[in-house]
């Protein structure tokens, strides 16, 4: 009960957020934002035909009037629909949401375990040869581009020139083999590049647990490598771990990987969402930024809720 | 916490479940596999206005009219139509009969679910919606101003129940257009994507999602439409009409080797489903190209065409190895590229002041004989462009090889001379803008031009890129006329030099297509007296006559023709062609194993 009144009242405080957040976003849209009206009149418009699809667009509407539309719409749920398709954006949302959290969830689990699995293990050994090789090779991971790596990955594992494994490209997912088939050479890009990040981070958040002074005491207590690592470092380490994670969560679940996607022929609610960008296409835009700012709310309530199941002391009030 | 963990681990199988759709038993199907560098937008006809968009209207619907498969220059021939339309003396009615038992795909938009007859009504209601604002259409201008009655059903409403004097039914497999004045290019215009014809029923059921649920008579129905691909699959119902090759313009010497005549009485379509793959990175495309079970058409990036060709010129030949495994074609595409400048800038166009206009006329001449098409083809074309001389390009009937080459002349000490003797200083030269799409290549062609300028004494802090996010952007600035040099590229929506004058026509100015907003009393003049008539040499002398007129204004910087390459693998029988229309010639492509 305790639990539900703090997120209730956690959410509500959370709207000034999300009002702050859609209406900078909404103002950079209209003001800033690529007109759409010049791609929707032809090659040949007339000034009257200019101004009719102005006036569908509701570009020639007074900004407070459409941005309180803005608002309803993210009320009700209902972002109409498509400048470009002319699709209801709710049901572009349903197809590719599922479809690019198919594809990331992968590489961000095992980006984030395969992290905290090496900054252990680098922490532990701190100064000596494995922590040097460890984080060599985050450097490596962080210093090259997205980009290049799946291009590179693209023709190691899929292209006819490479081993030819993986399909370069597509996404005819139809049961859990062609998924493993379609997903595994994007996720060994993005744990290549993810691995980097994670590893550094997690370890220097390790280190500082371990200089702790309950650390310390275990060790001279003369408790096994295992359980110093697992129970007093990991456990205690873990607010902020558990932080970076929750916070990454909204841009995974709606903005999916542009670049994956992209690259792989996904259809994923990334390239909608690139689509969106430079074409102004703004009943998608307003359903993504809308849709991410609560997102983000909800994952400070999760944020704080998990603190306190991690930490006891924690208090939710 | 290892039971959260393996909670966590199992969470994407649960996802994959969401993202899984029904499996297609392709087993025993012909399936071809098609790319292309772009998307399509919308699939409604009414918004047709890409070639990305034509290659899937005009395999899910019918036209009137469509072009020969394979005869070069391009013919026109009936599709839906029955025949050639009949026309009266004064060129201004046109009687079409359409086929009978022609039928829409099977849809939930019909009674029953079944799809009924296509009649003439559905044509005269598909032509009625591009004067619909809510259709938002972007062929309307086809057929604005032409015929009779149209504007002011529009202006009374777009009441599809009220009649439009010129577009009839007169019974339900005959048409009727009565035009205002003679309009020789109507058929060409019958044969675009933005003349489909769609069911009233299936506009009305979907709304606004009719642009993603298309309800034709082609020869493929739409499976599924998302921001990567297509996927259509065979139309039962399309009408069996065998193919006759040497009606389609088949030549044994031009066709033979690509085992084309294998196709020769079978019906079409030929593959039991198409899937056209939208990739805009050409490293990805031809990567699953070179795989082969992934794409089995593409072009050649860029950046392999060293590695790829064995030759560029003057014919392209393949490496052998790459000869070996596939089939290649090449041809100029149905278009050319061309800087324009803006003439409703007075300072660099039109001006009040007499004198001032003659400077600007030097200016844009020097500014020409600055251009050095050798080094736009090499840089930017390699080496593969077809230059030519003004706004009549080589793939229509009308280009004329004879023509004067004066206009792409590269002579930066001409054009330094042009200024000084009009009297420019280089304090009183103008600062000029050349707007582009903010691109590393739009980048580069304005340094380029840039680097040139100045070799006829411009200023370089006189010369500025305005670069826009989008082409939506940019194309704002053209059409509100705010930039004074526009590079622009055109292509072709029917293989008829007036296509490309129209560019030039002073009522077409901004926010229209004539992007230079040129107006000349004589070229204008000779624009509507061509307008109305037929192919014939006094239109072709006319036709040139306009052209000239265009290089002697110096109001464009033209014009290049980019030469295509595609390939495809052996085991499928096509001749690609993507320009005209767009995709036309995918109901001919045969596959010659199915699937396993």
């Amino acid at each position: 009960m305790e639990m539900l009144q703090y997120a209730l009242r956690k959410f509500i405080t959370g709207i000034p957020l999300i009002i702050g957040v859609t209406l900078i976003s909404f103002l950079l849209m209209v003001y800033f934002g690529p007109d759409k009206t010049y791609e929707l009149v032809g090659k040949n418009p007339t000034p009257e035909q200019i101004q009719e699809v102005r006036h569908q667009l509701g570009y020639d509407k007074p900004f407070v009037t459409r941005y309180l539309e803005y608002m309803k719409e993210l009320v009700t749920f209902d972002f109409g629909y498509s400048d470009s398709t002319g699709e209801r954006v709710n049901s572009i949302l349903a197809r590719t949401v599922p479809i690019s959290l198919a594809l990331i969830i992968p590489g961000f689990v095992l980006g984030n375990l395969l992290g905290i699995a090496l900054a252990l293990i680098a922490a532990y050994h701190r100064g000596g040869w494995w922590d040097k090789i460890i984080m060599g090779g985050s450097v490596v991971g962080m210093s090259v581009s997205f980009l290049i790596v799946i291009i590179a990955f693209q023709i190691i594992f899929s292209s006819n020139d490479g081993l030819g494994w993986f399909p370069v490209r597509g996404w005819n997912v139809y049961g859990f083999w062609d998924y493993l088939r379609y997903v595994t050479v994007p996720t060994l890009a993005t744990v290549f590049v993810a691995l980097g990040y994670n590893t550094r981070f997690y370890r220097a958040v390790i280190v500082e647990e371990m200089g702790r002074d309950h650390v310390r005491t275990a060790k001279a207590f003369g408790t096994p490598p295992g359980e110093l690592l697992f129970k007093h470092i990991l456990k205690n380490a873990m607010i902020p771990i558990i932080t970076r994670i929750m916070f990454s969560i909204p841009l995974v679940v709606i903005s999916g990987s542009l670049l994956l996607e992209s690259y792989f022929g996904i259809p994923g609610v990334g390239l909608v969402t690139y689509d969106a960008i430079t074409t102004g296409d703004q009943p998608i835009l307003k359903a993504v930024v809308g849709i991410t700012a609560v997102l983000f709310v909800v994952v400070l309530i999760l944020n704080d809720i998990f603190y306190k199941l991690v930490d006891p002391r924690v208090s939710l009030k | 916490m290892p039971k959260r963990f393996f909670a966590l681990l199992t969470l994407p199988l649960f996802l994959l479940l969401g993202a899984c759709t029904d499996g297609p038993d392709t087993a025993g199907m012909k399936i071809y596999r098609h790319s292309l560098s772009g998307s399509p937008t919308s699939l409604d006809p009414a918004q047709s206005a890409t070639v990305y968009a034509n290659h899937v209207v005009v395999n899910v619907y019918d036209t009137l009219y469509s072009y020969k498969y394979l005869a070069r220059p391009y013919q026109i021939k009936p599709n839906l139509a029955v025949a050639l339309p009949e026309v009266s003396e004064d060129g201004l009615t046109y009687t079409i009969r359409i086929k009978q038992g022609v039928e829409f795909i099977d849809d939930p938009a019909f009674p029953d679910g079944k799809g009924r007859e296509v009649t003439a009504a559905d044509f005269v209601y598909s032509l009625k919606r591009h004067f619909d604002p809510k259709t938002r259409s972007q062929g309307s201008w086809f057929w604005a101003g032409r015929i009779k009655g149209m504007e002011a059903w529009k202006k009374a409403g777009s009441d599809y129940d009220k009649e439009v004097e010129g577009l009839k039914a007169l019974d339900r497999y005959t048409i009727q257009i009565i035009l205002n004045k003679p309009f020789p290019q109507l058929i060409h215009t019958l044969a675009q994507g933005y003349s489909a014809v769609v069911p009233r029923e299936a506009v009305e059921y979907y709304g606004r999602e009719f642009s993603v649920h298309p309800v034709g008579s082609g020869p493929f129905r739409l499976q599924r439409f998302d921001s990567v691909g297509v996927v259509l699959l065979k139309n039962p119902k399309y009408r069996k009409e065998p193919i006759d090759l040497a009606y389609e313009g088949y030549d044994e010497a031009l066709h033979g080797k690509y085992g084309i005549r294998e196709i020769d009485g079978k019906i079409p379509p030929l593959v039991d489903r198409l899937e056209i793959h939208f990739i805009k990175q050409s490293l990805s495309r031809w990567n699953s190209f070179t795989k082969g079970d992934e794409i089995q058409y593409a072009g050649i990036p860029k950046e392999l065409l060293d590695d790829v060709l064995a030759q560029k010129q003057p014919s392209i030949v393949l490496k052998p190895e790459y000869a070996q495994k596939y089939f290649m074609t090449s041809g100029y595409e149905n278009g050319f590229v061309h800087t324009d400048f803006n003439m409703r800038d007075p300072e660099i166009g039109y001006n009040q002041d007499k004198q001032r206009e003659k400077m600007n006329h030097a200016l844009r001449c020097a500014i020409r004989y600055a251009f050095d098409w050798d080094d736009r083809n090499k840089k930017f074309y390699n080496e593969m462009g077809f230059v030519f001389p003004g706004i009549i390009p080589p793939v229509v009937p009308e280009y004329d090889p004879d023509a004067s080459r004066e206009a792409l002349r590269h002579d930066p000490a001409l054009g330094r001379k042009l200024l000084d003797d009009a009297g420019w200083t280089t304090d009183m030269l103008p600062t000029l803008t050349y707007g582009g799409v903010a691109s590393v290549d739009s980048r580069q062609m304005f340094e380029q031009f840039r680097g040139w300028l100045m070799k006829i004494g411009y200023p370089k802090e006189k010369i500025v890129f305005d670069s826009y996010a989008s082409f939506g952007d940019f194309n704002r600035a053209v059409k509100k006329a705010k930039i004074k040099i526009v590079g622009m590229g055109w292509g072709l929506d029917y293989p008829d030099a007036e296509n490309t004058l129209q560019l030039f026509y002073g009522p077409n100015g901004s926010p229209g297509s004539n992007n230079a907003n040129f107006d000349d009393p004589e070229y204008n003049r000779l624009y509507e007296q061509t307008a109305v008539m037929q192919q014939s040499p006094e239109r072709t002398r006319l036709y040139r006559k306009m052209n000239q007129i265009v290089l002697d204004a110096c109001v464009t910087i033209s014009g290049l023709s980019r030469r295509q390459i595609f390939l495809w693998h052996k085991d499928v029988v096509s001749f690609p062609d993507q320009s005209i229309v767009g995709g036309f010639h995918l109901k001919y492509v045969d596959v010659k194993e199915a699937e396993k």
